[in-house]
């Protein structure tokens, strides 16, 4: 287990790079990034003391060559945008999507189980019947299309969950004040539930899929046959060892379901107005912000990395047949 | 009992199916199941409808008439004819030649997109599969780079930067996808290269172009058109979301993301047709393509479950 | 399958209670719902309407315009000017302190100008950027306790107002304060101090024992709701009690609810599309015929702007007649009227007839997309209006901040573009100051005309009020025969209010909330 971990961190360290050089490549691409850091009216000589201020007179190597000295000291430089440190604005609004994200991801994964797990069950019934046909629909749905219109009838019309904004938890939690976090954690619970759901729905309907085939097929073996015939005890003890296996696809996708679940969140978080990172992302690069979007980047590329290691390793250790 | 059909491929000296009896084959295997059937049927009408767009549109999808704008469906013109069969936007643009021409678009995108991922992935894939150390850890690198890239934020990122663009998008949409193939291609790759016909077409001294594209690729293609067809589902719904975002087509171009984003406005207005028909017609082609690929997946090889 | 039933038991126990926490706004609370979040909250670096509205809320300034154009005390209760018209000296209130507890004399009031003018700080914006230039502001000095000069480099007519709009901090705070520091943390002079900035998700201020000008409400949460459909979701559901820009369809969905109406005022600003007139468009056809005066003119009557206000903005208008706004525009010139047959008569007339496939010359609009209200539907409105008369045009729209303002700022938009540029209501000058000398920065159509830009000579010399509005008269109607604008609207405004607040919105795009009340 050790040694792999070893055998994985020159190649995640490399991936980390790769990551920071393309998100700088590709935000140079576009022309000049002075633009957007002067009011309409500035004068072309402002103009030019701001590029020169800015550093984007230099050389593009030369700007790389600096940014990544930088980076071994991990300082991401400020904002442009904002002024202040990127990595300060990233902290701030990270603890929002990692919410967001944590209760996506458990509705993801235990919302799919009964789901998955009763349609094999009651296979060619019209249980089975109607809980796929949501799955194939929850997966044919634009999100930001279900978010607008949960907001509608659930939020709007018949006002059992709030329509948008957001209470902080884990941000005071990380901050060491127990008392308000635990304070909040209802009222935040509360106006995580839409906005979850958003992002959930469509990993919902895909497990529920791929537990459904795979329950199915551990159903089918043999030896579930004859412990069924051979009456209920032995048969209550496979369905759990069906259950636990039908788990395994899930957790194989669990680290490309994190790397998915930021690609709702961004939509969702515009919606459902929730100050996260996904947003933030989303305004610095339309802000031409460079240091914000690769500080950004490299955060959420780290989180992926680790959770895929994670979910390898999970994988692995549940199911010893495969090999590291 | 899905394993027993699919055993009935048989294999010729190259590695090849023969044609048309597994054509026969996959035929009445669609008309037996019903579901597959009318995904196919719908899809077929949508790709004729795309292709005929020009044909079929009853106005210019672009000409303004601002003073007809949100007319509901059924506006009769001043002779008592049928003027907007299906409502009018918020420009007073036709709905039925804007979605009549978005079908098109959106449909090129789709397809476009999947090509170019598809022909870039698979490429990529049996090269790093056939190949084996550096180039596919070259390869798979580059994979991993790709992957730790959300896929919207890498869409975002290069569409900011590139400007608004048909092309453009296509271009990041089919970049995006390349992962899924190669990632298949080479696991394909990897074990059709220890069969025997590989073995022997080496012996016989054919070069690596022709067995990698000659005799392994026809093998691997059906797990790839799987993919391909989860892929065009998925391009489209990105499409959607890139237009929520505001990087989509460019103004004047329909597409059904494009016409469902700008309904937002208009939802409490209750102008319902607005989202309603691209609406409809995004979501029946996504669970068309998705059904056809789940079928296609099932017919092919059961073992192939995990694609998705 | 018994432990999932307990967890969700658990949660759902957990919740249930919350649910009935989101409710109304309490009512010393007044909350607004905005599109965007500011960039930061340094007073000397302001660069959008939104940061500007919530600025005026914790800083006062020295005098400051009014919803009906009158420019009133603030902080300074009295003003004078110098014989030659190049300083300003200031009276402040007496017992006025900053946030922090630290007296506010003229000397702070003197570091507030000088601040935004250091060369070290090398502040951009709308102080450094516009105001500044257009005063050319020298220095700022404190000459007693509570008398503080603004020294410019010459007399101007519209001075006053443009120094309304830097807002005054104590020097102590700021002196010790990095930059970065200074953009979180603002440490105010107005009747609402800052108590939090969630960013991304709300402003929150709360009103100082001692306000230095009246204000009712307790709390303002300024709220940050990028979406559109949740902004208006929002306010009907009486969570929020003011969204600034409603978008024109909702506005009946917003009238007819329980909970808010849509207040429709008549805006400042200048929406126009422009007519490049520079020699680098000159060498394309498109350019070269906007060259002609005959030829803009009969695109004049080629666009039916009543027709764009009623139907995309939802806002019936009158077209404008100039470059100022309604009360202190041109008193007898009429806006010119939509008569497509007029226009193509002209530019027959003009030498651009129809070619076999219907073509007179061909053109290129840019638009930048997402900044005014319904622009991308306008503009393509626009271009339609174009083609029906035989002007072939590429409606180019772009995005705003990324493409399409770098363009204009470099005065490279064109042949045609659109944009809006804010106006006042308190004086002529202010708006014609777009275009005050043949360099301005807002001059994106490089328009040299002698008979124009000589007013301003006039204008300058004198300080009699008659021979001014004569020469402005003069010059508007140089604008209107020859101008480098096709004239459209002046932009209408919707403001989302709730019925449970009594508030009403300026003209002018700025927000105050120190006259709300609670109905």
């Amino acid at each position: 287990m050790f040694l792999y971990i070893l055998r994985r961190l020159p190649q995640t360290i490399l991936v980390i790079f790769g990551v920071t050089l393309v998100t700088f490549i590709a935000l140079q691409i576009g022309g000049d990034p002075t633009y957007l850091f002067i009011s309409d009216r500035a004068s072309p000589e402002e103009i030019e003391a701001t590029r020169i201020k800015l550093g984007f007179d230099k050389p593009l190597y030369i700007q790389y060559f600096n940014y990544v000295i930088k980076l071994l000291q991990l300082d991401f430089g400020n904002s442009l945008y904002f002024g202040q440190s990127a990595m300060t604005i990233i902290l701030e609004t990270l603890p929002a999507t990692i919410e967001l994200t944590i209760f996506s991801m458990l509705i993801a994964i235990f919302g799919s189980i009964p789901f998955g797990i009763f349609a094999a069950i009651y296979r060619g019934t019209w249980i089975d019947g109607t809980l796929m046909a949501i799955a194939m629909l929850g997966q044919s749905i634009p999100s930001f299309w279900l978010g607008i219109m949960c907001i509608l009838y659930i939020s709007l019309n018949v006002g059992w969950l709030p329509i948008s904004g957001h209470v902080p938890f884990l941000m005071p939690l990380f901050q060491g004040n127990f008392i308000e976090a635990f304070k909040n954690l209802p009222t935040t619970l509360t106006y995580l539930i839409l906005p979850g759901f958003a992002v959930a729905f469509y990993s919902v309907a895909r497990n529920a899929r791929l537990i459904r085939s795979s329950m199915l097929e551990v159903l089918s073996q043999d030896y579930v046959r004859t412990a069924k015939s051979k009456g209920l005890t032995n048969y209550v003890v496979i369905m759990r060892h069906a259950m636990r296996n039908a788990w395994l696809p899930v957790v194989t996708i669990i680290g490309l379901e994190f790397g998915f679940m930021i690609s709702g969140v961004v939509v969702v978080e515009v919606i459902f107005a929730w100050p996260g990172l996904g947003r933030t992302i989303f305004d610095a690069i339309a802000n031409r912000d460079i240091p914000l979007v690769q500080a950004a980047v490299v955060v959420i590329s780290v989180f992926v990395i680790i959770i895929n290691l994670i979910t390898d390793l999970v994988y692995a250790k549940l199911d010893p047949r495969i090999k590291l | 009992m899905n394993r027993s059909e699919s055993s009935s491929n048989h294999k010729t000296t190259n590695g090849n199916t023969s044609g048309s009896s597994s054509f026969l084959k996959l035929l009445s295997a669609l008309i037996q199941n019903k579901w597959a059937l009318i995904s196919v049927v719908w899809l077929f009408f949508i790709i004729i409808v795309a292709i005929f767009a020009s044909e079929l549109s009853p106005l210019d999808p672009n000409k303004n008439h601002i003073m007809e704008r949100v007319s509901p469906p059924l506006t009769l013109d001043k002779k008592g004819d049928m003027k907007y069969l299906i409502g009018s936007d918020a420009l007073g643009r036709d709905g039925l030649s804007r979605l009549i021409y978005g079908a098109q678009v959106s449909l090129l995108v789709g397809f476009t997109a999947v090509f170019i991922g598809g022909i870039l992935g698979t490429l990529l894939g049996i090269l790093a599969g056939y190949y084996g150390r550096l180039i596919d850890d070259i390869i798979m690198r580059l994979a991993d780079i790709q992957l730790a890239f959300p896929f919207i934020l890498l869409a975002i990122l290069f569409l900011v930067v590139l400007g608004e663009g048909l092309i453009n998008l296509i271009l990041v949409l089919g970049v995006g996808q390349w992962v899924t193939y190669a990632r298949i291609a080479r696991a394909q790759t990897i074990s059709q290269k220890e069969k025997e016909y590989v073995e022997a077409a080496k012996a016989l001294g054919v070069s690596n172009f022709n067995i990698m594209f000659g005799s392994i690729l026809p093998n691997i293609f059906a797990p790839l058109i799987v993919i391909a067809s989860f892929n065009v589902a998925s391009v489209i719904l990105a499409e959607a979301a890139l237009s929520f975002l505001g990087l989509g087509v460019p103004p004047q171009i329909p597409t059904w993301g494009a016409m469902l984003a700008e309904s937002r406005d208009h939802i409490f207005a209750k102008r319902w047709w607005l989202p309603f028909f691209p609406g409809m017609a995004i979501l029946i082609t996504v669970l068309a393509f998705n059904i056809v690929g789940d079928w296609l997946r099932d017919y092919l090889d059961p073992r192939l479950k995990e694609i998705e | 399958m018994k432990k999932l039933i307990t967890g969700v038991a658990i949660v759902v126990g957990l919740i249930l209670p919350a649910s009935f926490s989101f409710a109304a706004p309490p009512d010393d609370t007044f909350v607004v719902g905005l599109p965007t979040d500011t960039r930061g909250l340094e007073p000397a670096q302001i660069s959008s309407r939104h940061t500007a509205n919530i600025m005026k809320h914790m800083f006062g300034q020295l005098y400051s315009v009014s919803a009906s154009g009158s420019i009133d005390p603030n902080l300074a209760e009295s003003y004078s000017i110098s014989e030659d018209g190049k300083e300003y000296t200031f009276t402040l209130q007496e017992g006025l302190t900053c946030h922090d507890g630290e007296a506010l004399t003229a000397e702070d009031a003197a570091y507030s100008f000088n601040r935004v003018a250091d060369p070290e700080l090398a502040f951009t914006g709308n102080s450094a950027g516009f105001v500044y230039k257009s005063i050319d502001f020298k220095e700022a000095r404190a000459d007693s306790e509570l008398d503080v000069t603004i020294v410019l480099g010459g007399p101007n007519h519209i001075a006053l107002g443009l120094i309304s709009e830097i807002y005054v901090h104590c020097k102590d705070s700021y002196e010790n304060m990095t930059k970065e520091e200074a953009a979180t943390n603002p440490v105010g002079s107005g009747p609402y101090e800052f108590v939090k900035w969630d960013k991304g998700s709300q402003i929150v201020m709360k009103k100082t024992a001692n306000p230095p000008i009246p204000a009712n409400f307790e709390n303002i949460i300024w709220r940050v709701i990028p979406e559109a459909s949740t902004r208006t979701a929002e306010l009907i559901a009486g969570n929020v009690d003011m969204i600034t820009n409603a978008s024109p369809d909702q506005v009946e969905a917003i009238d007819a609810s329980s909970t808010a109406k849509v207040a429709k005022v008549q805006g400042t600003r200048r929406m126009y599309v422009g007519f490049h007139q520079g020699p680098e468009f000159a060498v394309t056809p498109g350019g070269a015929a906007i060259q002609k005066p005959e030829v803009r003119r009969a695109l004049q009557y080629a666009v039916d702007v009543e027709a764009i206000c009623a139907n995309l903005l939802n806002a019936p208008c009158t077209r404008m007649t100039g470059i100022v706004n309604p009360n202190n525009a041109h008193p007898t010139l009429e806006p010119y009227p939509y008569d497509p047959e007029i226009a193509e008569y002209l530019l027959d007339q003009a030498g651009y007839p129809r070619d076999a496939n219907g073509v007179r010359f061909e053109m290129t609009l840019q638009a930048g997309e997402g900044r005014y209200l319904n622009d991308k539907n306008v503009v393509l409105a626009i271009c339609q209006y174009l083609d029906d008369i035989g002007v072939k045009t590429k409606c180019d729209i772009l995005d705003w901040s990324s493409v399409y303002i770098p363009l204009i700022i470099e005065k490279k938009a064109g042949p045609m573009y659109f944009i809006g540029s804010g106006g006042a209501t308190w004086s002529p000058l202010y708006d014609m100051a777009d275009l005050s000398k043949p360099d301005s920065g807002p001059n994106y159509t490089k328009w040299q005309n002698e008979e124009w830009f000589k007013g301003w000579k006039v204008i300058n010399n004198t300080n009699n009020e008659y021979i001014i509005r004569r020469e402005v008269d003069r010059m508007l109607e140089v604008f209107y025969n020859e101008g480098p604008w096709l004239h459209l609207y002046f932009q209408p405004d919707f403001y989302g209010v709730s019925n449970r607040v009594d508030w009403s919105p300026r003209r002018d795009e700025k927000v105050d909330l120190f006259s709300a009340t609670l109905k």
